[in-house]
């Protein structure tokens, strides 16, 4: 009898353990996103609150993460942050689970104008987490230019004294944009008279880069730049007196949204935390942080006033998978481009 | 004849080497360039083609050779025409004067390449050192717009494969005899026409292993054109880069690089005929 008391006894305290432990692994959350997306203090504020300690793996692009969630079968992480069309590639191969709407009660804090998009029609699966807009940064005490949107860049008085960023698709997307057709043009002959446009751009060209492009414009190489949001953010900070455009023609837009995998360990931590970002003045720290157009209406109080978009909606259009044809013109338009910039 | 068995097997390991991870990835790079690219997205299809090749002929892509090429040669020329004297005034100093020239060559290898031409930046921007100089001395009134520009992208080059010249340089002027040189003086030939006929010869081979650790780099560093060039002057080296990455058409790549390589050798097999040198100088 005694022998028995003390089995169930062994049985019961085994089976706490076990309870103990998987509690213990409960308290873990695995946030895969890029290096750098938050201040340490936003994440150990949640772990302050929830006794949640957040694991932060990187990856490096969007691809790589699609195929280790793959590879998991939208398991191993429990919040993944990345870009727009990406989500839209998960969404499809069923790696992403449904936000849970009652944990998740700062929902409604989310800009209405970064909702239902292409990759979430219904919002059911993201929480969009910033947004980029390369804009038109210039220095007025170098130009006495008016810069309102992408044609400006032609102007002849700005000869060798533009910088821009070096990804094809943006900088053929905005001479598209330029003549009123779409960044996602499909028309191999119009993508081909986008080229011609852009050789006349060449003698305007101080620069092409993609990293820091907003040092030529800090530095006094350039009087106009066309930058990244994190990189017109940076050169605010830098020289106030900057103008920031956004051009007229359209903007391109792409957004970095949160998600939960389909098998995430701990899914429950994770939409924890998605309300715990979405506090308003949370949600503006990390904004300020990465320098991202903010995408939390609650928030835009708090905001650097440069990082809010001020619009009703979205004047323009993301950049999305154009046919191997298309894409060859506009590669082939950008090496001439560059060709062009570089003959004396 | 068994004493060079035992040898060969000591090199075997070097030679396994180069088969594995010098001559494979060639024969694979080759057998690319024929392949058929995937539109669509990553990869390619083992089916053959000469596409990739024809494609080269169009202007954009040969205008790339064209620009590399350029770019090459006269920056082989600066360095040359700076390197040589160098290399032969620093081989006739004291031997205390060449551990010092020596050491203050390798110095700044200590220091990564990259963050040298970011120093070189800051020398030549608008703000930078250079005009900052130039219009303090009343030499210029407005800065110049050097970085970002042809020129700026040679300085790059010349600062970077200088040193190789100089090494080489050296070390043959180093090796000379001199009494052969005398001999000539004593024979009656002026200092000058005693270098242009011995002197000269004698160190030729420096001077084109020289020429060829420049001029082969040369082809390939494109990151010096990117930094320095604002991105704006395509070498075939990151026109290869694009297609790799951005543009995902490898077996253009491949192509691109198949024919990098056939010209160059056949380069520095025209240097070698032109020279008549038949052994180049070792340093390494």
């Amino acid at each position: 009898m005694k022998k028995k008391v003390f089995a169930i006894a062994l049985a019961a305290a085994a089976l706490s353990m076990t309870t103990a432990v998987q509690a213990e692994e409960n308290k873990e959350l695995v946030l895969y996103t890029w290096e750098g997306m938050f201040p340490q203090e936003v994440l150990d504020g949640f772990t302050e609150q929830t006794g949640t300690k957040v694991i932060y793996s990187n990856f490096d692009t969007d691809e790589t993460m699609l195929e280790k969630l793959a590879q998991a079968k939208g398991g191993d992480y429990d919040l993944v942050i990345a870009d727009d069309y990406i989500i839209e590639q998960a969404v499809e191969e069923g790696l992403v689970g449904e936000i849970d709407k009652d944990i998740v009660t700062n929902f409604g804090n989310i800009n209405p104008i970064y909702q239902g998009q292409f990759y979430d029609p219904d919002d059911k699966y993201t929480v969009p987490y910033g947004a980029g807009i390369p804009l038109i940064v210039y220095d007025p005490e170098m130009t006495d230019l008016d810069i309102r949107g992408y044609q400006d860049l032609w102007d002849p008085s700005l000869e060798d004294s533009v910088a821009i960023l070096a990804n094809y698709r943006v900088i053929n997307g905005i001479t598209l944009l330029s003549m009123g057709k779409s960044m996602n043009e499909e028309d191999v002959d119009t993508i081909a008279a986008a080229g011609e446009k852009l050789l006349e751009l060449a003698p305007n060209i101080r620069m092409i880069q993609d990293d820091n492009t907003q040092n030529a414009l800090l530095n006094g190489e350039a009087s106009v730049a066309f930058l990244y949001t994190s990189q017109v953010t940076a050169a605010l900070n830098e020289n106030p007196d900057l103008k920031v455009v956004y051009p007229e023609e359209g903007l391109g837009f792409g957004i970095m949204g949160a998600f939960i995998p389909s098998k995430a360990p701990n899914a429950k931590a994770a939409n924890e935390f998605l309300n715990y970002i979405l506090e308003p003045d949370i949600f503006a720290q990390c904004m300020n942080y990465i320098g991202y157009i903010n995408t939390n209406q609650a928030a835009d109080a708090q905001m650097n006033p440069a990082l809010v978009y001020s619009g009703d909606e979205i004047n323009g259009e993301y950049i999305e998978n154009i046919s191997a044809q298309a894409d060859e013109q506009q590669n082939k338009n950008w090496t001439e481009f560059k060709a062009a910039c570089g003959a004396e | 004849m068994e004493k060079r068995n035992k040898w060969g097997l000591l090199v075997a390991p070097l030679y396994a080497f180069t088969l594995l991870f010098v001559l494979g990835p060639m024969v694979y790079m080759v057998l690319v360039s024929f392949a058929r690219n995937n539109g669509d997205g990553y990869g390619f299809f083992w089916r053959f083609t000469t596409e990739n090749y024809t494609k080269i002929a169009d202007p954009v892509y040969l205008q790339c050779f064209v620009q590399s090429f350029k770019l090459a040669f006269s920056t082989t020329f600066f360095v040359i025409l700076l390197g040589y004297p160098f290399g032969y005034f620093m081989a006739r100093l004291s031997e205390r004067g060449k551990r010092r020239m020596m050491f203050l060559i390798m110095v700044p290898f200590w220091t990564s390449s990259l963050l040298r031409l970011y120093g070189w930046i800051i020398i030549l921007q608008a703000k930078g050192v250079m005009n900052a100089a130039l219009m303090g001395l009343g030499i210029l009134k407005k800065p110049l717009k050097i970085l970002y520009s042809y020129p700026a992208v040679l300085i790059g080059m010349i600062y970077a494969l200088l040193p190789f010249m100089i090494l080489s340089v050296y070390s043959s002027v180093e090796k000379m005899d001199w009494s052969l040189t005398e001999a000539a003086r004593d024979l009656g030939a002026s200092p000058f026409q005693a270098f242009l006929t011995v002197t000269f010869k004698l160190t030729l081979p420096g001077l084109l292993s020289g020429v060829i650790l420049t001029f082969i780099p040369s082809m390939g560093l494109f990151f010096i054109a990117d930094i320095l060039g604002g991105n704006k002057i395509v070498l075939v080296g990151s026109l290869i880069q694009d297609q790799l990455t951005r543009g995902s058409n490898w077996p253009f790549a491949a192509a691109l690089a198949v024919i990098l390589t056939v010209l160059t050798s056949l380069m520095i097999f025209f240097y070698r005929k032109i020279t008549h040198v038949k052994d180049l100088e070792e340093i390494f």
